[in-house]
């Protein structure tokens, strides 16, 4: 019996694939019109629950590296008797918001009680915006009097009902000193043909554009049709050039220990945190970007035990500890920017070397070096498919 | 005269040449598959060799000194140790599902004559050439749809058993198109029905394959990775899990599991094989 | 059991039924939401609508040419490359395996055992631009002294033909392994080379198995981002590398879908001329 196909065989297997076509059709008008309240509790409940989940970044939290724990961690543990369920699995923005938008936006809940997002990306803002996201209770957090001035009013959350701050970082040029010169400016991170094809820049479009728009001599927080321009045909000439080996999200670090870049535009710190004396990181000489990453309780989540867990971070003492860590217990810290006024003070009682590092608790001075991106920009769609179509290649 | 001894020794100079040449061709094929083996096996080599990799770091790249500790303490990794009890249960489950529908069907399809045939055959061999990305990503389109559906546990599961139903059907059906029916009607001629002569002469006889299935359903949905990556929500397999701490810097407990899957794999197709041997000794 | 014997039509179906039903929901049912999907238009922020937007598609062949190019590219060298290289391992073990036949067939698919991701991962360490691998070509001026083999074409290309080596070797040994020897040991008699006879006897003889490796290795790396992520650059991602962003990234779906559609389109006419060429009953075993 030979299989070539029939007419009829043909024709019944259009019209399979015709009911396979109208069938969605028909159920997406009738299913999925309004979304389905989740399962939370809601935020007049004040009991603790028993396991607090938490996503976060990676290398974003103090660790006991002898014995892999979390210092802070075991400590609430031990005062509120919760667990924190501790998940590093935020590798970038994107593609997290990628894997959890599914269930979001049906309305069900991704078993997370905290996630941390970034404020130079699109994403926070369009977690807020959708309703993704659930209110703080303040009542629980008395301690957000400590956040810095800076951090109180930010224009994706103005009264800060949804989110508060991790950690701030900045955004400058990281560069191996065994294979290069100093790489300290953006123009010879992409210009420079020693470094061809040895450096890479980030795929955050926030954190590239800014630098970028710095060296331009342009001004990031209020972005134009012109300074975007040229600001993107510069990173376009380099991509083109083969200056740039890749975009990256916070993948940069293993090919820059291993030796396959000699510079790469980064966060702070990462760098700190790679531990290797040949790598240095600098803010741009034309300036860098200043990012936060902000915690928030996405739908579905335990608000009452996420918010007393968010009073507990911003307690000055815990947050010294975290920031800095502790070398007499083998404790390593964030490394990153506290938005905790008198956390400073803690951090030098447990680590005074990293209390005085400049990158953690920068000068005034440094801050007015870096800047944060114009959010307008951010949800620009005509320059989100810009960049995306730069970065896909 | 001595022209004829001129000739022969051309000859025997010719003959040592030809033999050596001969020599050189038979055994080229041998030393090329030998450096074919090896190309194969390099990678595998770095990832046993790095497992074992003392880093002063986090990085897993240059070696520093052995160490048993990577192996000793191989949940020390965060998330490493749920990441591989989800794919391997993921796996159990999917495996055993999907060869048993995928059996049913290698049965229709190789006794029976009905209407549909061709068509069944078109369904079952669509999803083998459609790229994983497309699978992935449709099903994520159809979960995005059925608002009753919670990502995680059950897509995975559900993304596996679809995948892993055509591996089935292909393998049982090799084995089921050479299967000898004169013993299943000698059965019957014997006094037996249907059903014993399916349980008591047919099953026995297919095992081998759909054992072959189950294992190569397994392997294949503890390997998947893109399917997966579409539908996980926030789960994590253990693919997932590589990829997510390669992004920072794999640690070296991931070359140990992934070591361990390696060995355990192979331990059991290499008994697996030398039982076949054995067998194949015996019956020569 | 009289049952079945009265309701023998049926039992066919019967046994379909679970199996073709779980297929029919998980596989074709998505693909209609695709389908559907990729006629929409709007995006994330405002929500998705369906007005028959066809220009998805046009727009997409359109923006992303390069990348679809790209990945027939990559993915037809790394066929190849895998044909070529496999074949001779396959009638090795075929004609002089003997007893040790499944023995060497484990070795072919050993490193298979090893996830997918790991395996590239290694790839990644092995061709880094300070490894032995890279060092090695520079002496041997293979590679300029700046030269690299990471975040290249080339090692895009070699980790896609090394990941899908044993998709390739295992249908070519299948069919080398059914060839009766008598019939080439008849073409030698018949005053053929050896060389000879291999052309005219036992690579036609073998072409089900290379049609069947060639589809089997072509087909999933037709689509894949995995290595182009991990070991290209940005100028070598393939149209996986997009459809992945699209989809997950940047939630432009309709986008996404129409991608995958074309894809798989161009998988399918390929297939389809294959198939004219070899007879569909290669393909898909109903022969035998």
């Amino acid at each position: 019996m030979t299989d070539q196909l029939t007419r009829r065989q043909l024709l019944e297997r259009a019209a399979i694939g015709g009911t396979a076509i109208t069938l969605p059709g028909l159920l997406a008008a009738c299913g999925s019109s309004g979304t389905k309240a989740a399962g939370g509790t809601t935020s007049s409940s004040h009991k603790l629950a028993k396991t607090l989940h938490f996503s976060n970044w990676t290398l974003y939290m103090d660790t006991n590296n002898k014995k892999h724990t979390n210092p802070s961690l075991i400590e609430f543990e031990k005062k509120y008797g919760t667990h924190v369920a501790y998940v590093e699995d935020i590798n970038d923005n994107a593609s997290f918001f990628g894997k959890i938008q599914g269930p979001l936006s049906r309305g069900q809940s991704i078993d997370r009680d905290i996630i941390v997002l970034t404020d130079n990306d699109r994403y926070l803002g369009l977690m807020l915006r959708k309703g993704w996201a659930e209110k703080l209770d303040k009542s629980a957090i008395p301690n957000i009097k400590n956040l810095v001035a800076v951090q109180q009013h930010p224009n994706f959350d103005p009264n800060r009902e949804y989110t508060l701050p991790w950690q701030s970082g900045m955004t400058g040029i990281a560069y191996n000193d065994t294979l290069t010169d100093p790489v300290l400016s953006v123009s010879d991170l992409l210009e420079n043909s020693k470094l061809k094809g040895k450096i890479t820049v980030l795929n955050s479009m926030g954190d590239a554009m800014t630098l970028v728009m710095l060296a331009n001599g342009d001004d990031p927080t209020k972005v134009t049709d012109k300074s975007w321009n040229d600001a993107f045909n510069r990173i376009k000439k380099a991509v083109d050039n083969k200056q740039i080996r890749q975009f990256t999200g916070n993948d940069y670090a293993p090919p820059l220990a291993k030796g396959d870049l000699s510079a790469a535009m980064s966060w702070s710190g990462d760098i700190a945190q790679i531990g290797n004396k040949h790598i240095h990181w600098n803010v741009p000489k034309d300036g860098g970007a200043l990012w936060t990453d902000n915690m928030l309780i996405p739908k579905g989540g335990d608000v009452y035990t996420a918010s007393v867990y968010m009073n507990y971070v911003y307690d000055p003492k815990v947050q010294g500890l975290m920031e800095a860590g502790d070398p007499k217990r083998n404790i390593t810290g964030i490394y990153y920017i506290p938005p905790v006024a008198g956390a400073k003070k803690w951090a030098l009682s447990f680590n005074p070397a990293v209390a005085n590092n400049p990158l953690i608790f920068p000068s005034p001075k440094t801050l007015e070096t870096v800047h944060i991106f114009d959010n307008a920009a951010l949800n620009n769609q005509k320059y989100l498919e810009q960049w995306q179509n730069l970065i896909s290649g | 005269m001595s022209s004829a001894v001129a000739v022969e020794t051309r000859h025997e100079r010719r003959g040592f040449l030809a033999a050596a040449w001969a020599f050189v061709k038979h055994h080229i094929l041998t030393l090329y598959s030998i450096l074919f083996f090896a190309y194969l096996l390099i990678p595998i080599a770095v990832v046993i060799v790095f497992s074992f990799n003392h880093p002063s770091g986090k990085f897993n790249y240059v070696w520093q000194g052995f160490t048993w500790d990577n192996w000793r303490y191989w949940n020390g990794v965060p998330g490493i140790e749920s990441a591989i009890i989800l794919s391997l249960e993921i796996a159990l489950i999917a495996s055993v599902v999907a060869t048993g529908l995928g059996t049913l069907i290698a049965l229709a399809l190789v006794r029976y004559g009905f209407r549909g045939r061709a068509t069944t055959n078109i369904l079952i061999f669509l999803p083998l050439s459609t790229p994983e990305i497309v699978l992935g990503a449709s099903l994520l389109t159809l979960f995005l749809n059925l608002s009753f559906v919670t990502f995680g546990f059950q897509t995975i599961l559900i993304a596996h058993i679809m995948f892993c139903i055509s591996f089935a059907v292909v393998t049982v059906k090799a084995r089921l198109v050479g299967f000898d029916r004169h013993l299943e009607e000698a059965a019957m001629d014997l006094g037996a029905n249907e059903w014993t002569t399916f349980t008591k002469v047919t099953l026995p006889l297919i095992a081998p394959a759909v054992l072959a299935a189950l294992l190569l359903c397994f392997a294949i949905s503890i390997d998947d990775f893109v399917v997966t990556y579409f539908n996980s929500g926030s789960s994590v397999t253990f693919p997932l899990f590589v990829w997510g701490a390669a992004r920072i810097g794999a640690p070296p407990q991931v070359n140990v599991i992934g070591t361990a899957i390696f060995v355990i794999a192979l331990t059991a197709m290499l008994a697996n094989v030398l039982v076949q041997m054995r067998r194949q000794k015996a019956a020569a | 059991m009289n049952f079945f014997h009265r309701h023998r039509e049926t039992t066919p179906y019967l046994l379909l039924a679970p199996g073709v039903l779980f297929l029919a929901v998980f596989f074709v049912v998505p693909l209609g939401f695709l389908a559907y999907q990729s006629l929409e238009s709007g995006n994330f922020d405002v929500g998705f609508s369906f007005t028959w937007a066809w220009s998805n598609y046009w727009n997409a062949i359109h923006d992303y040419r390069a990348q679809f190019v790209r990945s027939i590219e990559y993915a037809g060298i790394a066929t190849l490359l895998a044909l070529v290289a496999s074949y001779p391992v396959a009638y090795w073990i075929a004609f002089r395996g003997g007893r040790w036949k499944n023995l060497l067939l484990l070795f072919i698919v050993a490193p298979f055992f090893v996830t997918y991701l790991i395996r590239t991962l290694a790839w990644e360490t092995i061709l880094s631009d300070n490894g032995f691998v890279v060092n090695t070509l520079q002496t041997l001026h293979v590679l300029g002294p700046g030269g690299r083999l990471l975040a290249t074409s080339t090692a895009v290309v070699a980790g896609i033909t090394y990941n899908f080596l044993p998709f390739m070797a295992l249908p070519l040994y299948v069919s080398l392994e059914q060839i009766d020897e008598r019939m080439i040991e008849a073409a030698e008699d018949l005053y053929a080379s050896k060389l000879h006879a291999f052309l005219r006897v036992t690579l036609p003889l073998s072409l089900p198995g290379i049609v069947a490796g060639t589809l089997l290795t072509f087909i999933p790396a037709a689509g894949d981002f995995i290595n182009a992520q991990l070991l290209g650059s940005t100028q070598n991602h393939m149209i996986g590398n997009v459809i992945q962003s699209k989809f997950l990234e940047q939630t432009d779906y309709p986008s996404a879908a129409a991608m995958s559609f074309i894809l798989m389109g161009a998988i399918l006419v390929f297939v389809f001329v294959y198939a004219r060429l070899v007879g569909t009953e290669q393909l898909t075993g109903t022969a035998g």
